[in-house]
């Protein structure tokens, strides 16, 4: 999927990639005329630049907008967007691409993986005075989301939002259950049980469950909770290579506990993946269902009325998983200064303009916007926007984070749990296990 | 007679320029052979004997301690033993169901091209596709054979998170989706037995039964070997529907050896520890050939 701007072509069919292509067909020989065609638009004033994201289907759809609205504000900036598939597929590529120097002038990274990325050169680090001049620096996001863009002193990158694991609920089931306050908001629940009790009410309404999620081969989904639950506790979990990971086990158990109490067949489904859970909660046969803000816009499509909130403090300490998608300069072994320069521009009027980003569920990053009265109108998403002060990224090291094996070997370990063959114990224990195992080897991003 | 012996004193006259015309026109896949198939093959095992990673840092030579990682390694072992096992549970119903299918095509029902065509069909499939309709087949909450299941008041099965079933319902998608080629290669060589043959032993009065034994398997000999080599390889190879239909999960039970060498290099970073594995892998093979060869030519000696 590729989109481009440039004088005298309108929108798709890039003359570059055309030029570059029709080089390929006809041998190479006419590679230097097609090259010299690109210098040619650059000199009359526009600097293209390539951007690599894996923001598929309704936030393919809205970042594609936003790029085009860049494209018109500045005039001058022309980007070449290439989309590739979430995860492996798009990390293992930019990765090569950043190894060999030839990477994209800008990119998007998800911030749990920029601690592993960095150290070993694979990104270029963002100069902070050239980012204030363009109106982007530490008091314009919230302490949180601007510090998990720094490696040491050094800044990687540069949130475009935070989207945290939320609590979705179908404001018609939960009024006729009972479990809404006055103002339209959930009751307040601040235990295992009280929750539970929540869910049942609800329960007796659909008839189905009380409440959806989904975590059959998905390590993602199932590391979400975990974590949300787990930080709830106030637990750390550390990860240094050459050390054992550092963890809290009575908060692993009684998150992973409680996590097996809610999918009995009543509260929530024992055999759910997110699909199945999505589908049980757009349908109605459920008042509550627990994913990410990103499933905003499907939720809306399917048309059942609904509100969201944070997910409710249940272990003490507010906290909820979160991550953010965040801009990195991915590196380049000659970058050419008027790209760079152009990279921040793009990056930065495109902040300013994420309160469409916020239309498709995500919480902006970006101060202003989200102090802006427009995001205040903006519902559900203003009911949530509180989750920003308490999100927690994955624990930092060069394997975890999303899309990052470190979920599946999560989800090896924890699914039976789930499904009721295994203990906590026994699961939790084989997940450290495997990560000790990863910890006392060499870092291989930095060998 | 004559036409050969002209033909092969052409051929002498013209040896050196024969030579030439003969490595020009195999010189196109003799370049791509070295090309894509020697150059890697051997930086691979350069690479086996690195710390080299994925972002471009290492790259130290670090002996043999590659391998020395990747035999101590459980999940290695497990993936290799995972393949192996997926191999035998995939080869033994892909050869003997493509087998029955085209004896049974080949009784002479109506509609000959329909059963071909069924048979044959979900083989042109993309890997993507048949991960995708079996993923919702297998679904337990949507899916059609829990729906089945459900007529006879049966509960639900996790047939894909479920350690014990998990490689199983792999095997089952994987027999759907390739058996129209063995059965295919299998129709071929029983139209190719000659009618004469049954005729005699129709003459002779032997049943169904006895010209399937003495006649119809033995003739089939050497496209049941020819099956078996092709099925053993593509299914010690497997990856692309088990790593879309159950990622490796439940709890590994499914991590193919080539997942695994995947994981090590791409999503690990690890090229140098990947290297070694393929190389163990690459053995693994061998091994396995190795005995199929000793096995087949004592067969046909």
């Amino acid at each position: 999927m590729t989109r481009s701007r440039q004088p005298g072509g309108g929108p798709g069919f890039s003359r570059r990639r055309m030029l570059t292509g029709a080089a390929v067909l006809l041998g190479g020989a006419f590679a230097a005329p097609a090259l010299s065609g690109c210098t040619q638009a650059a000199a009359s004033g526009v600097t293209n630049l390539s951007y690599w994201h894996l923001l598929s289907g309704g936030d393919g759809i809205t970042m594609a907008t936003l790029v085009a609205d860049v494209e018109k504000e500045l005039g001058d900036v022309s980007v070449d967007q290439t989309v590739l598939a979430w995860g492996a597929p798009y990390y293992t590529k930019l990765a090569m691409a950043a190894a060999g120097g030839r990477a994209p002038d800008i990119a998007i990274m998800h911030a749990s993986r920029v601690t592993g990325w960095a150290p070993g050169g694979l990104l270029d680090p963002w100069d902070l005075d050239l980012l204030a001049e363009f109106g982007v620096s530490e008091d314009t996001f919230k302490p949180r989301i601007w510090e998990k863009g720094f490696t040491d002193d050094t800044l990687y990158s540069v949130a475009l939002d935070s989207h945290p694991f939320i609590t979705f609920f179908n404001t018609e089931v939960a009024d006729k259950a009972g479990v809404l306050k006055s103002d339209g908001t959930l009751i307040d629940t601040s235990t295992p049980d009280e929750f539970i009790d929540m869910a049942l009410e609800m329960q007796a309404v659909t008839g189905q469950h009380g409440l959806s999620w989904g975590y059959l081969n998905d390590g993602a989904q199932l590391w979400r909770l975990f974590y949300t639950f787990y930080k709830q506790h106030g637990a750390d979990m550390v990860l240094e290579t050459g050390k054992p990971a550092q963890f809290d086990e009575d908060a692993a158990i009684e998150s992973l506990e409680f996590m097996t109490k809610l999918v009995d067949g009543t509260v929530a489904a024992t055999n759910s993946d997110i699909n199945n859970g999505i589908a049980e909660f757009a349908g109605g046969k459920s008042g509550m269902l627990f994913s990410g803000v990103w499933e905003l816009r499907t939720l809306q499509d399917a048309g059942v009325p609904f509100d969201a909130t944070t997910i409710p403090t249940l272990f003490g300490t507010p906290a909820v998983y979160a991550d953010s998608h965040a801009f990195v300069l991915p590196h380049q072994s000659n970058p050419d200064e008027t790209k760079r320069r152009a990279a921040y521009e793009f990056m930065s009027t495109l902040l300013k303009g994420s309160i469409k980003w916020a239309g498709a569920g995500h919480i902006p990053a970006y101060l202003p916007v989200i102090d802006d009265p427009a995001y205040a109108e903006l519902l559900p998403q203003a009911h949530y926007a509180d989750a920003a002060d308490l999100i927690n990224y994955d624990p930092p090291a060069w394997f975890t984070g999303s899309g990052s094996d470190f979920q599946n070997y999560f989800l090896d370990a924890i699914q039976g749990v789930m499904l009721g063959g295994t203990t906590p114990q026994a699961g939790f224990a084989s997940f450290i296990s495997r990560i000790d195992t990863l910890l006392s080897k060499p870092n291989p991003v930095t060998a | 007679m004559t036409d050969t012996a002209s033909t092969v004193k052409v051929s002498r006259s013209n040896r050196p320029r024969e030579n030439l015309t003969g490595w020009a026109f195999i010189a196109p896949l003799g370049i791509l052979f070295i090309l894509f198939m020697l150059v890697p093959i051997l930086w691979g095992l350069y690479l086996s004997f690195t710390n080299q990673s994925l972002t471009g840092a290492g790259g130290d030579l670090v002996g043999f301690d590659n391998y020395a990682e990747a035999l101590a390694d459980p999940d290695m072992w497990r993936s290799m033993l995972n393949t192996v096992w997926f191999t035998v549970l995939s080869t033994i119903p892909l050869v003997v169901i493509s087998l029955a299918l085209a004896l049974l095509v080949n009784t002479g029902l109506p509609g000959q091209w329909l059963w071909r065509l069924s048979f044959f069909m979900p083989y042109l499939l993309a890997s993507t596709v048949v991960s995708l309709i079996w993923v919702w087949l297998y679904n337990p909450q949507l899916g059609l054979f829990n729906a089945i299941l459900g007529w006879f008041g049966i509960d639900p099965v996790t047939w894909l998170q479920d350690p014990d079933l998990a490689m199983l319902s792999v095997v089952v998608t994987t027999v759907w989706w390739t058996i129209g080629f063995n059965f295919l290669l299998y129709l071929a060589a029983i139209q190719n037995i000659p009618e004469s043959q049954y005729e005699a032993a129709s003459l002779d009065g032997a049943g169904r039964w006895r010209t399937l034994t003495s006649i119809t398997i033995p003739q089939l000999g050497s496209t049941t070997i020819m099956v078996v080599i092709l099925q053993l390889l593509a299914s010690l190879k497997v990856f692309d529907q088990i790593y879309q239909m159950t990622g490796g999960g439940p709890a590994g039970t499914t991590r193919s050896a080539i997942q695994y060498i995947f994981e090590s290099g791409f999503t690990g970073f690890r090229f140098g520890y990947s290297s070694a594995i393929s190389y163990i892998f690459f053995v693994l093979i061998i091994i396995v050939s190795v005995i199929q060869f000793r096995i087949t030519a004592r067969r046909s000696a």
